[in-house]
């Protein structure tokens, strides 16, 4: 249906206003989209057929659609990959740092040790005969001692008897 | 939502996303990237789109926050002495649209283009893509008497210019 120019110019000063419906605008773009207008219009129609224009443009890219199925399909696994690696890296993280602080502990208390205490051997075998060793020498030493200080028990007695004499003497002279 | 029911719903919005973003940024392969990175981000959050009573216009906000982030990037880029795109003026027109529209379309999308961001926003939502106020305020972010305002400003704007088109041929 064609509408008259008054009908129109009515809907027009409605458009200028903020008044008119999604309808009557629709109405204003077809009136103006057609050939037959006033010419005082003509810049006026250019602006609805401008509305138009502008909304035939469209997305030119041939490849669009496909590329955002791609990046939907790619996203998809390397997110579950990206969340169970990070998952993973986390609990490695976790373990390497309880690692990294045993040892330095360890350390610590080793250090703290003097040195003669410390753990040398981790054969026990090896540490028993080596005790054993140690314990003889010991032993040997202590034998050799034991030997000696009979020597000088010997002088001790010896030096005992002579006193015992002399205080002997001293005695039978004071009489 | 599986992929199929995204390529035969959300995907042919496209256009309409591609048009808003392409007339925030003036760069129609700045808006190609941004409309892709949006679909990305609501296939990503198609679980929330059951909560969303307008799925086509949550779209069409969070193409207006991205091409927002990226003018924003843009101008960080030209306020940085070291950063390259010193430009931030992007052509309003392509060649190919400029070969396509009259001379009065031309001075018409210049005046347009020269707009305040908010008030093209909003006469592009109502007169190019033919949404309703209470769509405009979700996809904006606005209340209705802020996009009402804005679109009288706007459309006055135009109308004052036109008529001096019309009187002095300028």
């Amino acid at each position: 249906m064609r509408m008259d120019s008054k009908t129109i110019e009515q809907l027009l000063e409605k458009y200028w206003n903020c008044e008119t419906s999604l309808e009557e605008e629709q109405q204003l773009r077809e009136y103006f989209g057609g050939e037959e207008f006033p010419p005082q219009w003509r810049e006026t129609s250019e602006l609805f057929r401008y509305f138009e224009h502008q909304k035939k443009e469209y997305v030119k890219h041939p490849t669009f659609d496909d590329d955002v199925v791609r990046r939907i399909r790619q996203e998809e696994p390397r997110g579950k990959m990206v969340r169970l690696i990070y998952n993973v890296a986390r609990i490695a993280a976790g373990l390497l740092v309880v690692a990294v602080a045993t040892f330095l502990v360890r350390q610590e208390i080793r250090k703290s040790y003097p040195k003669e205490v410390a753990d040398t051997y981790s054969d026990p075998k090896l540490a028993f005969e080596e005790t054993k060793k140690a314990l003889l020498m010991i032993s040997k030493g202590f034998g050799r001692a034991q030997k000696e200080t009979r020597k000088i028990n010997m002088f001790n007695e010896a030096e005992k008897k002579i006193e015992g004499k002399k205080e002997e003497k001293k005695e039978s002279g004071n009489i | 939502m599986d992929l199929e029911a995204f390529q035969t719903r959300v995907l042919p919005a496209k256009n309409k996303l591609f048009r808003f973003a392409s007339r925030m940024l003036g760069s129609e392969e700045e808006a190609k990237d941004v409309v892709q990175d949006v679909l990305i981000k609501v296939w990503n959050g198609r679980e929330q789109m059951n909560e969303v009573q307008n799925w086509e216009a949550w779209c069409m906000r969070i193409t207006k926050n991205l091409s927002l982030d990226r003018i924003r990037s843009r101008q960080r880029k030209a306020t940085d002495p070291m950063g390259e795109g010193f430009d931030i003026r992007n052509e309003t027109l392509s060649p190919h649209e400029l070969a396509e529209l009259s001379e009065s379309m031309i001075r018409i999308s210049q005046m347009i283009a020269a707009l305040p961001e908010k008030q093209r926003q909003v006469i592009h939502l109502r007169d190019i893509e033919g949404y309703s106020y209470n769509e405009i305020c979700e996809i904006l972010e606005m209340d209705m008497n802020q996009v009402k305002v804005n679109l009288f400003r706007a459309r006055n704007f135009v109308r004052e210019k036109l008529v001096k088109i019309n009187a002095y041929g300028l």
